[in-house]
């Protein structure tokens, strides 16, 4: 019995922290700038979120979501649901901190939540942080490894936050693969110009790059910019695994995305135990707070190489035994 | 890349880019012409995006997929049209001030387009849209060819419009017209000339062409609909009318000269220059205002009566 108990205990730790159900209700309220199906950033928090409720019933987590919250309007939103007695109010995006620090002062007793961010916040604000140099290293193996010309394009929105984690992530890993390689880093300045990151991944694509990534929800844009390159070899690596399932995924080698599960539950049992913020939490392969999928339907440019050196790069950072210095990386 | 290659991909990225900013400007030109500025133009690009967008996304796979973009583009022509007469409606018949009511129009398109996309369908995603088409012979010419001539239909027609507009606006009587009511509509109208009628009627050419502009940014540049997938082109167009001075040809010069600075800005980040990105994005922007900040307030003379709703019983 105890053996069973141990080994049972020791499956648990591998598959990352196991969080117990809710021992009461939980209202939880999402405010994001975007949409909840815009196929990343706010899809990927929205889905999460509702991963949880099902997981543990409506009748257990109430949920809530207010879309396309400019800043401005963002803090009524919030304030409102603070006022209708909702639990934990999530943010969802670094442009809202000021916002949520300034609330959280008005009611002490509610959960806040914002991010991505490092910084640990006052005792009722919760903040998290991708450490997505980590998918971006993995995809980086991959677009070292697969790139013909040698030229590597990044699509970046702004280069702050994850966004900029993701890219020199991606840096370190085609560079541990293909040290040669010559990556071409550029911004659209934007998270959400779509139009922009397509006119981005078009300049790129002229100026010899035939593998890309980028960040952000703008990054779909690139993505059908890439696959007007129906016939040639252009690939990309996507930081959304809802990209494979779009039209355009038959350009997409692999990608990662951000589960925010494991965030989110993290704060209903912290709340639960007392904790009502004051701690980041940390998102990586090692807690579950990412996913990564190949597309098997790519055909042969994903070799069995490429995948033993993104599946052993995978198994390193999550064993912990690669470190990533992404912040070492000077564009 | 060498310097040759450098500026070549600028010129052939600068045109395609242009052509959004350039169909919409040569509507809102019509429309600042007969005195009205519409501020709404964002949104009727956002409603022409989104309309022009249904007919492949749904037709894919039909036997009728062939016509998809066809009937896309007439619906956004004729959905921006409509928008150009409610515009009217609110500003020529009501007198209400165009600024607001632009902005209102603005709110409301971004907000149906958006809405009945989330109703109809769904998360973002793409369409196969409206294919490059080569001008054969043409497109072969070394250099220029490629420049010029190896784009989708959408771009030729753009550019052949810039003399289309010019000839319209300064050699026809319906032209003179519009640029009568823009300038002095009490003269207009004690000429007999219908002030609010042809302020209409611009309004619906400037909505038409803002609901193709729309539309070419979801079927022919980004091939995708979007929330907010315009992203402040409407207002950049508008910005253009002044830039260009009322002029289709101006109008034209000024989407060029952003356009090309748009794919300046984004080759020198590409080509690793060492030049901040913060700066690289503003470029575009702050070309056009210190161009217009150069150009001299004499020369700057547009419709003088922009902006004034006419009511030909008020006292003067």
């Amino acid at each position: 019995m105890k053996r069973t108990l141990a080994v049972l205990l020791a499956l648990m730790a591998l598959a990352g922290t196991v969080y117990g159900a809710p021992k009461s209700k939980v209202k939880i309220a999402l405010i994001i700038e975007s949409t909840v199906d815009d196929k990343g950033w706010g899809q990927a928090m929205h889905d999460a979120i509702v991963a949880v409720q099902n997981k543990y019933g409506s009748s257990m987590i109430e949920y809530n979501y207010s879309e396309k919250m400019k800043p401005v309007d963002a803090g009524s939103a919030a304030r409102q649901y603070a006022s209708r007695g909702f639990d934990i109010i999530i943010a969802h995006g670094a442009q809202f901190k000021n916002l949520i620090l300034e609330l959280s002062e008005d009611f002490p007793k509610t959960t806040f939540a914002f991010g991505t961010n490092a910084d640990v916040g006052p005792k009722n604000v919760f903040t998290y942080m991708p450490m997505s140099e980590e998918t971006g290293y993995i995809n980086g193996v991959i677009a070292g490894m697969v790139t013909k010309t040698n030229i590597i394009g990044i699509i970046g929105p702004v280069d702050a936050g994850d966004s900029a984690r993701y890219n020199r992530g991606f840096w370190l890993g085609v560079k541990s693969v293909n040290p040669k390689a010559d990556i071409k880093v550029a911004h659209t300045g934007s998270f959400a110009d779509f139009v922009k990151a397509g006119e981005l991944a078009h300049t790129h694509i002229k100026a010899g790059a035939d593998v890309l990534t980028g960040a952000a929800q703008q990054a779909t844009g690139g993505l059908r910019a890439v696959a007007e390159y129906k016939d040639k070899q252009i690939w990309w690596l996507g930081q959304d695994t809802l990209q494979l399932t779009m039209p355009e995924g038959f350009k997409v080698i692999a990608a990662c995305s951000y589960d925010y599960a494991p965030v989110i539950e993290a704060m209903i049992d912290k709340r639960q135990a007392g904790v009502l913020g004051g701690e980041n939490i940390p998102m990586t392969f090692e807690n579950g707070g990412f996913v990564f999928k190949y597309n098997d339907k790519v055909g042969s440019v994903l070799t069995s190489a490429i995948r033993k050196a993104a599946d052993q790069a995978r198994a390193d950072i999550t064993a912990k035994k690669l470190k990533l210095d992404w912040q070492a990386i000077k564009y | 890349m060498n310097a040759g290659s450098f500026v070549l991909n600028i010129l052939i990225l600068g045109v395609p880019f242009s052509v959004a900013l350039l169909l919409a400007a040569l509507g809102e030109t019509i429309n600042q012409r007969a005195g009205i500025f519409n501020l709404g133009c964002e949104g009727i690009m956002a409603m022409g995006a989104f309309v022009a967008f249904l007919p492949p996304f749904f037709m894919a796979g039909t036997p009728q997929a062939p016509f998809a973009n066809l009937i896309g583009l007439v619906l956004a022509i004729v959905v921006g049209a409509l928008l150009g007469i409610l515009f009217a409606l609110v500003v020529v018949t009501f007198r209400a001030p165009q600024g607001i009511a632009g902005i209102g129009l603005q709110m409301l398109g971004w907000g149906v387009a958006g809405t009945l996309f989330r109703h109809y369908v769904g998360g973002v995603t793409g369409v196969a849209g409206i294919a490059a088409f080569p001008i054969p012979g043409l497109s072969r010419i070394p250099v220029l060819g490629q420049i010029l001539f190896n784009h989708n239909p959408l771009v030729y027609l753009a550019f052949l419009l810039v003399p289309v507009f010019w000839y319209v606006l300064f050699k026809t009587p319906w032209g003179l017209k519009v640029r009568a009511v823009g300038t002095y509509p009490r003269a207009a109208d004690s000429l007999g000339i219908p002030v609010a009628r042809v302020r209409y009627q611009a309004l619906a050419l400037g909505g038409a062409m803002a609901g193709l502009a729309g539309a070419y940014l979801s079927l022919a540049q980004a091939k995708m609909f979007a929330d907010d997938l315009i992203a402040g082109r409407g207002f950049i167009a508008v910005a253009l009318v002044y830039f260009g001075r009322w002029n289709p040809v101006g109008v034209m010069v000024g989407a060029l000269l952003f356009s090309l600075a748009q794919a300046l800005q984004l080759s020198i980040q590409v080509a690793g220059i060492d030049f901040p990105y913060e700066f690289a994005v503003m470029l575009p922007y702050v070309l056009v205002i210190v161009v217009l900040a150069l150009v001299r307030k004499a020369r700057m003379v547009g419709p003088t009566e922009l902006g004034k709703p006419f009511d030909r019983e008020q006292r003067v």
